[in-house]
C-alpha cells in the first residue's frame, strides 16, 4: 500500500492487486456526524449514484455501466463512531478483458470522479425532480426497516444505548425529516462536505496516476477548509435498561449492548479480536457452543465489538418463551470468561481461526480495500494483515479476560411475539 | 496479439479428474492467493423427496436434505467444527432446492482440512438425543425464515405455481415434517445421493490437483465402488398453476408483491435456455429498461424490485418481486410490458448490453476463491463448465430471446402473491 498526501486532508491510497479480474476506485469523504444534517447527508448518495453532469440520466448511466461489462457504481453512507462517511465506488473488469479493446479503467475514473465531484445540477442545485424521487426512495427504505426484524431490533437497541450522543446519529437519516429536505439544502450540504470533509481515494488494482490527476483537478476550484474529525468516545457505564416490543412474529430477537466506557486503543485491536472470537464471534465461541449448541436456546447468537465506540453487541434469535433464559445464559457465559477458567485449547482454536481469516483478507478485492480503509479510519499505525497476525500471536489469556471484564451491560432490547416478554422498563 | 476472449476462457479454466470411485474432482490453482476454498457437493436438495434405491421406493417428508446436512457435522469422535478448529479452517454448509454443499476456507493445514471434509460427508452419525436436539435447532431456523417477507414470498409463489412439485415446500421443511424423519430415511438418502458418483469436489486457490488427489486417496476415494441404483421419482405436474392469487398479512411497512410465471422445464444441460432466462428478466425489468424507470420514478416499487429464475429438475419459473403501495397496478404494468416485448421484439441495443453485463458478472465471479469453487461445483452439477457458460453466452442471438418470449411469461400461467402489512404495527 502507498499513501500520497495530495492536499491537506486529501490522500490517495494505492493498493496493488494484480491477481484480480477487476479493479476499483473508491472515493471516501469523512466528516463529523451532525444531527441537523443527517437526513440531507443520507439523501446524497442516492442522488450521486443516479447520474452526474457528464451522464445525468439514471437509465443512461445503467446502460453505460452495462456497456462496461457490468461495471458497478454505488454510493453509500457509513459510520465510524462519531464521524460519518460518504463513499462513491466504481468496480469493473480490467482492461485486458475488454472485448473491443476499450480503456475501461479510464472510464471507471471518469465515472467515479464525475459522480463524486461533478453532480448534475439544474440552475445551480440538484435536479428538483430527481430529489423528489429519491426522497420517496429514502423514505421507503427507512420505513422498510421493520421488515428485517434482526436489523430493526439492533437499531432500536442502538437508539436507546446512544441516545443523543454523536455516535448515535443515524447515518441513514430520519423518516420524519425526509419530506422537508429541499434541493437547495441538499446542494449546500454537498458543497459543505466537499469543502470540509477529509477525503481518501482508494485505487485498487489499477494505475493510480490518472486518479491523482483527476483528484487534483476536481479540487482545484474548491476552497478547502478541512474540519477536524470528532474524537472517538464511548458511552459511560449506566444502570441496565430493558425494553420489550411486541409484534406479530415467530422468532423473537434479542439485542444486548455493553459498554467498555472507553474506545479501544488501536494497540488493543488484537486483544478484542480474540476476546470476541472466544465469547461469541466464531463457531468455537462460548455463545455458539454453549448457548446455541448445548442449551439450544438460540438459532443464532453472536457478539461483535466496535472499537470506535467501545461498544459490544450480542445479537440472538430466540424462542419468545426462552428470551429471559437466553439472556441469562449469555450473561453467564460472559461471567464465566471473566472469572472462570479459559482452556488453552479453546483460546488457541479461536486464535487459529482468526489467523486463517486474516491470512485470506487479501484474497478478495473487497477484503483488501476494506482492510486498509478500516486501518486508516482507526488511526494510529497502519497494520498489514501479516502484522495483525503477529500481534494476535502475542495476545495472552489475561489480556482477553481483561478486555471482557471491561464491559458492563447497558441495554437489552427484545422484539418478541405478542403476549410474551412483559413490559418495557428502564 | 492479446485476445480478450482467450484471456476470459483462461480465467474460467480448471483441471478435472474422475476417480475410480466415481467422484469428480475439479481444481483451479490460483497463484497469489493465500486461501483455499473447497466445496464438496451432492446433487441432493430439498426437491429430492422421492426416489427408488435399488428398486425400492423411498419417500421423504419435506426438509430431509437440509436435516441431513446438519447431521453430517456429527460423528462418534465429536463435532466436525471441533476438528476444523484444529486446522483453523472456516467451515459451513448449505442446502438449496437441488444440491447440498459442504464448504471450508483455509490458509493453513489444508490437507488436514480436506481430510475432515472428506471424512465427515456421507457418514452421518445420530442418536435419538442428537436428532431431537437438531429438530429443535432447525425448528428455530424455520421460524426465523417465517418472519422474512422475502422468503415467505418465494415459498408462497412456488406454492401457487406448482400443484405437486416439491419446490412448493420450504427447503428446511416444517416443524411437523422434520418430526417425521427416521434414521432409516437418512441412511437411504446417503446410500442414494452421497455415493461418490453423485458428488463433486471443487477446490480453488492455493492448492494443487496432486494435493487434492492425495487427500482423496487417504479418504479411500481412489477405490472403485459399486454404486447403488438410485433413480429420482417426480410427481406428475399439470401445466397450469395451482392458484392464481394468494394474499397474506405480515408485519411489513409496505405491501410486497410477487408475480410468478410457470415455464416448461428445460431439458437437462440446456445452458442456452438458462442464460436466455437471465437475459429475458433483465430485458423486462432490469435497471436499464423503460419499465423499471417508470416504476422507480413514480415511486411504485422499491429500488430492489427485480426478478429471479428457478431452474430445477421438472421445474422452471420466473419470479418478479418487490415492495409496492399499488401492487395491482405494478402487476398490470409488468404484464403489459411483457406483451409489448412479445409483440415488438426486444430492444437490440439492450440485448447486447445485457450480454455484456453477464460476461462481466461471469468473470467477476472468477476472481475470488469462494465464488470460483462454488461456480465450478454448481456448473458441474448442471452438466457443464464455466468456460461453456462464456462460450454459450457469446452464441446467444436476439432472435433466440424473441423466440423464447413467445412461449414464456404467459399471463395464463402466472400467479400473484400479495403480502399486506398487518393493520396493527409494533406497540
Amino acid at each position: 500500500m502507498q499513501i500520497k498526501q495530495i492536499l491537506p486532508g486529501v490522500r490517495l491510497i494505492s493498493l496493488p492487486a494484480q491477481k484480480f479480474n477487476r479493479c476499483r476506485i473508491t472515493i471516501q469523504f469523512q466528516y463529523p456526524a451532525s444531527r441537523q444534517q443527517a437526513t440531507a447527508r443520507a439523501l446524497l448518495p442516492l442522488l450521486l449514484e443516479r447520474g452526474y453532469a457528464g451522464c445525468p440520466d439514471m437509465t443512461e448511466l445503467s446502460r453505460r455501466l452495462a456497456k462496461l461489462y457490468g461495471a458497478s457504481l454505488s454510493s453509500e453512507v457509513g459510520s465510524n463512531g462519531a464521524n460519518h462517511l460518504l463513499m462513491v465506488r466504481v468496480t469493473g473488469l480490467k482492461d485486458e478483458f475488454a472485448l473491443a479493446g476499450e480503456a475501461l479503467s479510464e472510464e471507471y475514473a471518469e465515472l467515479a470522479f464525475g459522480a463524486a465531484f461533478d453532480p448534475y445540477f439544474v440552475n445551480g442545485a440538484f435536479d428538483p425532480e430527481a430529489v423528489e424521487i429519491e426522497k420517496t426512495a429514502l423514505a421507503r427504505r427507512l420505513e422498510a426497516e421493520i421488515n428485517d426484524k434482526r436489523l430493526y431490533c439492533a437499531r432500536q437497541a442502538a437508539r436507546k444505548f446512544f441516545g443523543d450522543a454523536p455516535a448515535g446519529i443515524q447515518r441513514e437519516g430520519y423518516l420524519e425529516e425526509v419530506a422537508s429536505v429541499t434541493p437547495a439544502q441538499l446542494t449546500d450540504t454537498y458543497y459543505e462536505l466537499l469543502r470540509t470533509a477529509s477525503i481518501d481515494v482508494f485505487v485498487t488494482g489499477m494505475d493510480p496516476a490518472p486518479a491523482a490527476r483527476r483528484l487534483a483537478a476536481a479540487l482545484q476550484e474548491v476552497r478547502r477548509s478541512p474540519a477536524p474529525l470528532l474524537p472517538q468516545s464511548a458511552m459511560p457505564r449506566q444502570p441496565l435498561a430493558r425494553y420489550t416490543e411486541q409484534m406479530e412474529l415467530v422468532q423473537a430477537k434479542l439485542c444486548m449492548l455493553f459498554t467498555a466506557a472507553k474506545p479501544a486503543d488501536p494497540a488493543e485491536v488484537a486483544v478484542y479480536r480474540l476476546a470476541m472470537s472466544l465469547f461469541g464471534g466464531s463457531v468455537t465461541s462460548r455463545l455458539f457452543l454453549n448457548v446455541r449448541e448445548k442449551q439450544g436456546l438460540c438459532y443464532y447468537c453472536g457478539s461483535g465489538f466496535s472499537g470506535a465506540t467501545g461498544c459490544m453487541t450480542v445479537n440472538s434469535g430466540v424462542e419468545p418463551a426462552d428470551a429471559q433464559k437466553a439472556e441469562a445464559a449469555i450473561l453467564h457465559e460472559l461471567e464465566q470468561l471473566c472469572s472462570g477458567p479459559i482452556t488453552p485449547q479453546e483460546l488457541e482454536d479461536c486464535r487459529r481461526g482468526l489467523v486463517s481469516g486474516l491470512a485470506s483478507v487479501e484474497d478478495s478485492i473487497g477484503g483488501l480495500e476494506n482492510w486498509y480503509l478500516i486501518e486508516l479510519l482507526r488511526g494510529g499505525a497502519v497494520q498489514s494483515p501479516a502484522e495483525a497476525i503477529e500481534a494476535l500471536a502475542k495476545v495472552t489469556e489475561e489480556q482477553v479476560r481483561g478486555a471482557l471484564r471491561s464491559f458492563s451491560h447497558s441495554v437489552s432490547y427484545l422484539v418478541t411475539a405478542k403476549g410474551e416478554g412483559g413490559k418495557s422498563h428502564a | 496479439m492479446h485476445d480478450p476472449l482467450k484471456a476470459a476462457q483462461a480465467a474460467a479454466a480448471y483441471q478435472q479428474e474422475v476417480l475410480p470411485s466415481g467422484l469428480t474432482v475439479l481444481v483451479r490453482p490460483m497463484p497469489g492467493y493465500s486461501g483455499v476454498h473447497a466445496v464438496y457437493a451432492t446433487r441432493f436438495g430439498s426437491v429430492n423427496q422421492a426416489f427408488t434405491l435399488d428398486g425400492r421406493l423411498v419417500q421423504l417428508p419435506a426438509g430431509v436434505a437440509h436435516f441431513l446436512e446438519h447431521k453430517m457435522f456429527e460423528s462418534e469422535d465429536g463435532d466436525a467444527f471441533a476438528q476444523y478448529a484444529k486446522t483453523g479452517a472456516n467451515a459451513n454448509a448449505f442446502t438449496s432446492f437441488d444440491k447440498t454443499c459442504y464448504i471450508f476456507t483455509a490458509t493453513e493445514k489444508v490437507d488436514e482440512s480436506l481430510d475432515v471434509l472428506l471424512s465427515m460427508v456421507g457418514r452421518p452419525y445420530f442418536t435419538e438425543a442428537t436428532i431431537a436436539k437438531e429438530q429443535g435447532i432447525i425448528g428455530q431456523e424455520i421460524k426465523m425464515y417465517e418472519d422474512s417477507p422475502e422468503w415467505r414470498m418465494l415459498v408462497e409463489l412456488c406454492g401457487c405455481l406448482y400443484h405437486s412439485h416439491p419446490v412448493r415446500q420450504d427447503i428446511a421443511g416444517t416443524v411437523e415434517s422434520i418430526a417425521q424423519i427416521t434414521p432409516q430415511m437418512l441412511y437411504d438418502c446417503c446410500a442414494a445421493y452421497y455415493q461418490p458418483a453423485n458428488m463433486v469436489l471443487a477446490v480453488a486457490g492455493g492448492a494443487s490437483m496432486q494435493q487434492v488427489l492425495a487427500a482423496c486417496e487417504r479418504a479411500g476415494l481412489m477405490q472403485p465402488q459399486t454404486p447403488h441404483a438410485a433413480v429420482p421419482v417426480w410427481p406428475a405436474e399439470p401445466e397450469g398453476v395451482a392458484a392464481a392469487y394468494k394474499e397474506l398479512q405480515m408485519p411489513v411497512a409496505k405491501p410486497c408483491i410477487g408475480v410468478g410465471f410457470k415455464e416448461t422445464p428445460l431439458a437437462p444441460g440446456d445452458l442456452a435456455g438458462e442464460l436466455i432466462c437471465d437475459i429475458l428478466t433483465e430485458l423486462v425489468c432490469g435497471e436499464m429498461t423503460p419499465l423499471y424507470r417508470t416504476l422507480y420514478d413514480q415511486g411504485l416499487v422499491n429500488p430492489e424490485f427485480g426478478a429471479e429464475t428457478l431452474i430445477l429438475d421438472g421445474c422452471r419459473c420466473v419470479l418478479f418481486t418487490g415492495e409496492s403501495s399499488e401492487p395491482k397496478k405494478v402487476r398490470r404494468m409488468l404484464l403489459d410490458e411483457i406483451a409489448r416485448l412479445r409483440a415488438k421484439g426486444v430492444d437490440e441495443e439492450l440485448f447486447t448490453l445485457c450480454k455484456n453485463q453477464l460476461y462481466g458478472e461471469m468473470l467477476c465471479d472468477l476472481e475470488n476463491i469462494e465464488a470460483t469453487a462454488g461456480g465450478m461445483a454448481s456448473s458441474h452439477l448442471h452438466g457443464h463448465t464455466l468456460a461453456d457458460e462464456l462460450k454459450t453466452l457469446a452464441g446467444i442471438q436476439k432472435q433466440d430471446v424473441d423466440a423464447a418470449l413467445q412461449t414464456m411469461l404467459r399471463e395464463e400461467r402466472s400467479a400473484a402473491v400479495l403480502i399486506r402489512p398487518l393493520k396493527e404495527m409494533p406497540q
